[in-house]
């Protein structure tokens, strides 16, 4: 998968995506935007993920959202999902995702 | 603490021990007072007696101045014919060795008108010579006018009065103290003169304190010791004046002639009843008036008295007092040596058996212990024989009972590649070895018959007949009979093997796979729950027949219908309805009902475990008095359309080691399969999800330290999608790994195990099996319109 991390505001970050979130690339997806939240000089309160062009999400990219979603919490900051496909949705309601991740 | 028959007897013992010191106590001080009593009478008769020897002596002083009156009044009477002068005053006297002197005294002109005067008297001097002294009729003296002369006259009438002068000293020189008895001279009862004895009081002293009045007390005290320190008194209380004593005390005060009252110990008429305090000792004064009216008092010291008696009591109070600890002690000790061991020691052994140990039960004594033991002992040994025995049966009813159950059909899902139906079944035998039984198995090809039954009665023979007709169902069914022949074949059979008069309900079914065909056939068995697809449960009523194993010729009615794939049928044993509570109140048709039509799942496993949770929450503690048996036959369909050719054609297989890089070859693969079998977006998603959980658990679990091969077959046969996944690592079951609550907050929530538990939601059927060392884990999906083709 390819993907760009910007910053869009002082305390914002934007993650542009595209491809399978899965067990091969949800590691490496998580780790590099965990290590720019880390490294970033100002507290990152906003963190935007663009599916528009994710194709599939497994158990292993859920689990990487979760861990996104904590640490944005812990910093009193908001994850957002952009643009979720009908059907990425659905991954998302089996596990109860639904229930307090914030979609656009 | 006090329950034990030791600290009962204890308890006794001391209780003993109290009675027996507070009646010896009591018995010790009113033998003591009593004593005490008796010798202090004891004393009072010493004291009489003594007090007659002192009258007695008395008595002989006033015979002596009797005897000189006689001589006097003789003299008158004789005319003065006796000489009274030289010899027989003086003869007189030597027959009263112990009188110092006397005389005979006239009254004025009596014998001789012309003489005015007219004596005798006579005493002894220092050398106890008797000397007439004539000095007396001197008119000098005029004895007529002395006071002792008016006293003594005044006293002596009438006759045979004798008179006691005061004592007084004598002034004639030796000035000893001395007192005068005095006796009238009556001729014709006329006083005519007087006669005087004058005796020195030491001589009456010298005789009290010569007498030991008190030599002969009790024996037992005396020890023939002589009393000390008691004090005499004699006084007279005429004249109120001490006339003797031989207080020590006083020795050097001159006290003769003074009051009586300047002795501290004297007690007037005191008599041995209390005590007096002088000088720091007690005494007892014993008061006695003696004949001619002088007092006499004798003080004894308490201690005398009583000497010895408190000694003998303390003994005594010693003695006692060892009886009473010595007969408890006796008592308890024997009790506890006889009765308290040997109890103990049974106790032990009795302890030592029931905790399994193996001991001798062995007491040589007492009889009584010795006797009990050997019953003991008897009875142990028995005991051990039955337990022996008993659990020689318990562990064989188990043995019986584990055949029993492992008999039936228990592996699920018992025809992993079968899809045209869900089947699930389970028995939960009660303590006993029960009658319940299931069984399932292919008739044909496509046939499929299953049954649950209940063999009545209970126990091993129950088991053992239920046996015999499992396997007689099994072999009939295999003979290719039409359904009602078939059950009243075997009706016949089992009539002919049941000669205890067992019966057999059951409910059978006979399905066809293809077509969903469905004869149901009854035979006295509870009815079935049949659910319709996106229908309820409903109980299925039909026509009873007889209960097999009752009429070799009865008739059986079968009930046909047809299965859409979907439908479900629910079959259970009385176990389930009657199962009871702690209050006796049944399950019943009605809760199970309710219960079934409230499982929202519709797998054959769930519904069985949901209804067994349903019972158990009912029951609770209630021990489980029947079999719980239930048998559970879903329709799934869609065999019809499996056929030779399209079989191999459906099937895609995929083998490769379990690693990164093949990951991605494996996902391509799934989707190259999907696209081909035109499966929609949504269900190819969905296999994608599963497939990427599965092969990373095996990568995770099964091979977690070496590489290995996965082998994955994708198959669609009718509407179903199987997709199995096998391989030879570590033996891993995913299925076992309790789902995660996803209603939990989300800062709450662990970070894994999501994937099997959304592997479980998204398949239809799930199944996991290790079989020749390989973990199977096989996942149905159902193809419906949304799902593709």
């Amino acid at each position: 998968m390819e993907f760009s991390i910007k910053k869009s505001g002082i305390n914002s970050l934007y993650v542009q995506a595209s491809g399978r979130l899965d067990l091969d690339s949800a590691v490496e997806y998580g780790t590099k935007i965990k290590d720019t939240i880390e490294d970033s000089e100002e507290t990152i309160k906003e963190l935007v993920l663009d599916f528009s062009a994710i194709t599939f999400i497994s158990s292993f990219g859920l689990k990487v959202i979760l861990e996104l979603y904590k640490l944005l919490k812990n910093q009193e900051g908001v994850l957002k999902l952009k643009s979720v496909s009908e059907q990425l949705m659905d991954s998302f309601k089996m596990v109860g995702f639904d229930k307090f991740l914030v979609f656009e | 603490m006090f329950k034990t028959v030791k600290s009962k007897i204890l308890i006794t013992a001391i209780l003993m021990l109290t009675v027996l010191m507070s009646a010896f106590a009591c018995y010790t001080i009113i033998s003591r007072m009593k004593t005490k009593q008796l010798m202090v009478q004891n004393y009072v008769f010493s004291v009489d007696k003594f007090v007659q020897d002192i009258n007695q002596k008395i008595i002989k002083y006033e015979d002596n101045s009797r005897d000189l009156a006689r001589i006097g009044s003789l003299f008158y009477q004789t005319d003065r014919s006796i000489d009274l002068t030289n010899k027989t005053i003086v003869q007189i006297f030597e027959n009263y060795p112990e009188s110092l002197g006397g005389g005979i005294w006239f009254e004025p002109y009596v014998v001789d008108k012309s003489k005015k005067r007219l004596c005798f008297y006579a005493y002894r001097d220092k050398n106890k010579n008797i000397i007439l002294d004539e000095s007396f009729n001197s008119e000098e003296y005029n004895y007529h006018n002395q006071n002792w002369y008016k006293q003594i006259i005044s006293k002596v009438t009438p006759e045979n009065n004798i008179a006691w002068s005061a004592p007084y000293y004598e002034n004639q020189g030796s000035y000893t103290l001395m007192i005068t008895i005095g006796s009238g001279i009556y001729v014709n009862n006329k006083l005519i003169g007087i006669s005087t004895v004058d005796w020195e009081i030491n001589t009456i002293i010298d005789d009290i304190s010569k007498m030991k009045p008190l030599e002969k007390t009790f024996s037992m005290y005396q020890n023939g010791n002589e009393i000390k320190n008691s004090f005499a008194l004699l006084g007279t209380k005429e004249y109120d004046s001490i006339i003797a004593t031989n207080d020590p005390y006083l020795k050097d005060i001159k006290l003769i002639g003074h009051s009586l009252k300047e002795i501290p110990w004297y007690a007037d008429n005191l008599y041995g009843i209390t005590y007096i305090k002088y000088h720091n000792k007690k005494y007892i004064p014993f008061y006695k008036t003696l004949r001619n009216g002088m007092v006499f008092v004798i003080c004894v010291p308490k201690i005398e008295i009583f000497r010895g008696i408190n000694n003998f009591y303390l003994n005594m109070l010693i003695v006692l007092f060892l009886i009473s600890i010595g007969i408890p002690a006796l008592l308890y000790l024997s009790m506890n040596l006889y009765i308290i061991h040997p109890i103990a020691k049974l106790t032990d052994i009795a302890h030592k058996i029931s905790n399994g140990e193996d001991t001798d039960i062995k007491i040589e004594k007492p009889e009584e212990f010795a006797q009990l033991a050997t019953t003991y002992d008897k009875m142990t040994r028995n005991i051990k024989s039955i337990t022996q025995e008993r659990a020689r049966i318990n562990s064989e009813l188990s043995i019986a009972k584990s055949i029993q159950t492992s008999s039936l059909p228990n592996v699920f899902p018992p025809f992993p590649n079968e899809t045209a139906f869900d089947i699930f079944a389970s028995m939960e035998p009660a303590k006993e070895v029960g009658g319940d039984f299931y069984d399932f198995f292919f008739i044909n090809e496509t046939k499929f018959m299953f049954l649950i039954a209940d063999v009545s009665g209970k126990g091993v023979p129950a088991a053992l007949f239920m046996m015999t007709v499992k396997t007689l169902i099994n072999n009939m069914s295999q003979m290719n009979y039409s359904p009602k022949q078939l059950i009243e074949n075997i009706n016949k059979k089992i009539c002919e093997t049941n000669k205890e008069g067992f019966f057999v309900t059951m409910l059978a079914g006979i399905a066809d796979t293809k077509t969903g065909e469905l004869n149901i056939i009854n035979c006295g068995h509870n009815p079935p729950l049949i659910k319709r697809k996106n229908e309820t449960y409903e109980f299925l009523e039909l026509n009873p027949n007889m209960p097999l194993g009752i009429f070799e010729d009865a008739e059986f009615e079968i009930y046909n219908t047809v299965m859409n794939p979907g439908d479900l049928i629910y079959t259970y044993t009385d176990g389930v309805t009657e199962a009871a509570n702690i209050n006796n109140e049944m399950y019943k048709e009605t809760r199970l009902h309710d219960c079934l039509n409230n499982i929202k799942e519709t797998e054959a496993i769930k519904i069985a475990q949901k209804v067994k949770k349903s019972i158990q929450e009912f029951t609770e503690s209630a021990p489980q008095s029947d079999d719980i048996t239930m048998l559970i036959f879903k329709y799934i369909g869609g065999a019809n359309e499996i056929n030779g050719e399209n079989e191999v054609n459906n099937m895609k297989t995929f083998s490769q080691f379990v690693t990164q890089e093949n990951y991605k070859t494996f996902y391509t693969w799934l989707h190259d399969a999907c696209r081909e079998w035109n499966i929609n977006d949504n269900l190819t998603n969905k296999l994608d999800m599963c497939a990427e959980e599965i092969f990373a658990n095996v990568a995770f679990y099964a091979y977690p330290e070496k590489n290995g091969i996965i082998d994955v077959t994708l198959d669609k046969s009718g509407n179903n999608i199987v997709f199995e996944f096998k391989d030879s690592g570590i033996a891993y079951n995913p299925l076992e790994k309790p789902d995660p609550d996803i209603t939990l907050p989300p800062e709450e929530r662990p970070l894994g195990g999501l994937g099997i538990f959304m592997v479980k939601s998204m398949a239809d059927n799930i199944y996991y099996k290790r079989e020749n060392d390989k973990n199977i884990l096989t996942l149905v999906f159902k193809l419906d319109e949304k799902s593709g083709l």
